[in-house]
């Protein structure tokens, strides 16, 4: 599965590769997708085969990894829109398959969910699920919890009216949608299952939004989905709230930036905690909820764990929601601190944005976040430790009046970046989800934003945004070893046992996600896009273009 | 201008101004705009190859208001009215759509290719505007777009000093 485990721990026990061993890695094979554009996400392996999902067309390859070469078993090219690119917010990435039952599922960009057999390739199952026409796309990972996949839809820039949904892993048949904001009826919050821990009442999905706005609310799931199998919960984190004005959105707007906890069989909703209330700031809680039990105050705790865009790293409890520890992991301007009795942040009133406000300027986080939901952090339970690529950014916030136009964008923002303190624009850190504390920090010339790898060999794996793929010291963030990878990691590196006993790493190259926005001139395919470099990340386009590789790695 | 295109332009803000209250998410809700003459049929564009040189019939169309600094103006308003910038970036300056800015046309620099490109949108995402603006919003548009400076030496970017 992508994150390794339902845990989302990205850790794994393989020690062959390790502190002593890891300078000699170096690339052993390399193949390019044929697609250009963000490759988010990460290969899967299971038995001997590599798959890969590609981008949009999202292809589905199955390598043969014992075979010398590993040529392909198969190739499956799905039949998918390319209207749909016209909806996709942020780059037509792909956050990867999940394998169960003999079957590779993953997400087409134009709305539909497909099964494909493991096996030989043949299409199982294609179930349209999502709407392109209201600006609904499909970029995430789905997650399969016994014969449930469960599944949601970006759309946070055209004004969605965000959801969640479970299909029959069998027949790829929808079997129950939730919504994450509206009526109890629809977010499927039942009396006497739903407790949220900080607030009560019917209806919070409505009385918290004003004028109707929730139907047009955004709350979209494109992240990732964590299940602890002992509560039998589901844990997923909801994107912004829409619009980018939060004056046409008055109230809390629960339950957008949130982290929902369901059961996945019905999809009933159990509790569900708001990280930033009243979003004004594009604040996605779409990262990564990592599972972990922690000794938090001396007391072992079912904890979950969630660096959020926000610029907060928090603890809960995962069975009841509760918040433990909010620590600030990156420069945070728009709040000063977080109330553990209340759970609610300490707003600073200068950062509040709407078109009232004018100009808002200086806010940390940017739009991009302290971390992007599409980094996913790791855990290694050897040190106890979280890792996870960070960005360092800054923005100025002039909100407009947005206008509601089906099938076009939703926003109405106007939000020019800067660096954040000390002039690098990102970092690799380590974090102690206890204490709310950076433990070590590798300085990165540019926003870091590939999801993290950590192993029992005490090493962590990431890539750069200007393409190098490291391996460090997971104790003390001392680089091993770097290889430059053609194109800037925006994606997830995996380790696994090949056929012949020895470890190995994968991980994407191809730059994309939202840099093909932001930094646009690093573009090269298409001589009638040629843009000027972005004020605040020059020298991106000299030190990478797009690209499409898989790389393998090994001692 | 004259007005008639004046009262077309005044309708075509007020649809665009149409806030995101329930009762508006449809843009039947909101009022519809005048259209002043219907979509010209068979448009051909010149600079697309004609196999064995004979060139198809159609009629080949200008923008009416090519060069109107007054009709450019509107057409910035509207722009960011019909949430263009959303994906073309302020300015047209690309984002996740393509650069309208850069003097170069993924579809077609003609009059009439622009006009396609946004009436009847195009393949990879861009969507048809024609509907929710008629002939004479999608020729604004048109005329705000052609009147965007295009930087002198944008082919080159260099990070050496000279």
């Amino acid at each position: 599965m992508p994150a390794r485990d339902y845990a989302s721990t990205r850790y794994s026990g393989l020690a062959e590769i390790n502190t002593r061993t890891a300078p000699r890695l170096h690339p052993l094979w390399t193949f390019s997708t044929g697609v250009l554009g963000g490759h988010e996400g990460q290969p899967l392996v299971v038995n001997n085969t590599m798959y890969v999902v590609t981008p949009w067309p999202n292809v589905l390859y199955a390598f043969d990894l014992t075979k010398d070469g590993y040529p392909l078993r198969w190739k499956y090219r799905p039949d998918v829109s390319p209207n749909s690119i016209g909806v996709a917010c942020c780059d037509s990435v792909n956050r990867g398959a999940f394998f169960a039952d003999g079957k590779i599922v993953y997400n087409l960009l134009d709305g539909h969910t497909v099964a494909v057999d493991a096996a030989s390739g043949r299409e199982i199952w294609k179930t349209k699920i999502a709407d392109v026409s209201v600006g609904e796309t499909l970029t995430m990972a789905p997650t399969v919890v016994k014969d449930r996949v469960i599944v949601g839809a970006s759309g946070g820039e055209f004004g969605i009216y965000g959801w969640v949904k479970g299909l029959d892993l069998q027949t790829g048949r929808i079997v129950w949608t939730a919504h994450n904001l509206g009526s109890d009826a629809d977010m499927l919050a039942r009396p006497g299952i739903f407790k949220p821990p900080y607030d009560s009442g019917a209806e919070l999905g409505v009385s918290s939004w004003s004028n109707g706005s929730w139907k047009v609310g955004g709350a979209p799931v494109w992240g990732w989905i964590s299940y602890d199998a002992t509560l039998d919960l589901i844990y997923y984190g909801t994107g912004n709230a829409s619009p980018y004005n939060p004056e046409e959105r008055l109230g809390d707007n629960k339950w957008s930036a949130s982290v929902l906890a369901r059961r996945p069989e019905d999809g009933s909703l159990v509790w569900a905690y708001q990280f930033t209330p009243h979003d004004s700031w594009d604040y996605d809680a779409t990262g990564a909820m990592i599972v972990v039990d922690l000794n938090v105050a001396g007391k072992l705790t079912k904890a979950l764990v969630h660096f959020d865009k926000n610029g907060f790293a928090y603890t809960l409890d995962r069975a009841t929601g509760r918040l433990l520890v909010a620590a600030p992991f990156a420069a945070v301007t728009w709040a000063t601190s977080v109330d553990l009795a209340s759970g609610r942040p300490v707003f600073n009133p200068t950062q509040q944005t709407g078109v009232s406000k004018g100009n808002v300027k200086h806010i940390c986080p940017s739009l991009e976040g302290g971390a992007s939901p599409s980094s996913p952090a790791a855990y290694s339970p050897r040190t106890l430790l979280f890792y996870t690529s960070t960005n360092n950014l800054c923005m100025d916030y002039e909100a407009t009046r947005a206008s509601y136009l089906k099938g076009t964008p939703f926003m109405g923002v106007k939000s020019p970046y800067a660096p954040g303190p000390g002039g690098n624009l990102g970092a690799f850190i380590a974090w102690d989800a206890t204490t709310g504390k950076k433990v070590w920090e590798d300085k990165e010339a540019y926003p870091s934003w590939s999801g993290a790898l950590v192993t029992a060999g005490d090493v962590v794996f990431y890539g750069t945004l200007d393409g190098w793929f490291k391996s460090v010291d997971a104790k003390s963030g001392q680089v091993l070893s770097r290889f430059k990878v053609g194109s800037g990691v925006v994606g997830n590196p995996i380790t696994y046992r090949g056929p012949d006993g020895k470890q190995y790493v994968a991980v994407y190259a191809g730059i994309g996600g939202d840099w093909a926005l932001l930094a646009g001139d690093f573009r090269s395919d298409d001589p009638a896009d040629v843009r000027l470099p972005a004020d605040f990340i020059k020298d991106i386009a000299r030190r990478t273009s797009q690209g499409g590789m898989v790389w393998i790695f090994g001692l | 201008m004259n007005a008639a295109y004046r009262r077309t332009l005044v309708l075509l803000l007020q649809l665009a101004a149409c806030v995101a209250a329930p009762s508006c998410k449809s843009p039947a809700n909101a009022p519809a705009p005048a259209a002043v003459a219907s979509a010209p049929a068979a448009m051909r564009d010149d600079s697309h190859l004609a196999a064995g040189g004979g060139v198809p019939p159609g009629a080949v169309v200008h923008n009416p208001h090519s060069g109107n600094a007054a009709v450019a103006k509107s057409g910035g308003a509207l722009f960011v009215a019909m949430n263009c910038n959303g994906c073309h970036g302020d300015d047209g300056a690309g984002w996740v759509g393509p650069s309208l800015a850069d003097g170069r046309w993924r579809f077609g620099g003609s009059d009439a290719e622009v006009f396609t490109s946004i009436y009847y949108g195009r393949s990879k995402g861009m969507p048809a505007f024609g509907g929710a603006l008629g002939v004479e919003g999608v020729w604004t548009l048109v005329t705000y777009l052609q009147s965007l400076p295009v930087p002198a030496a944008l082919a080159t970017e260099s990070w050496e000093t000279q």
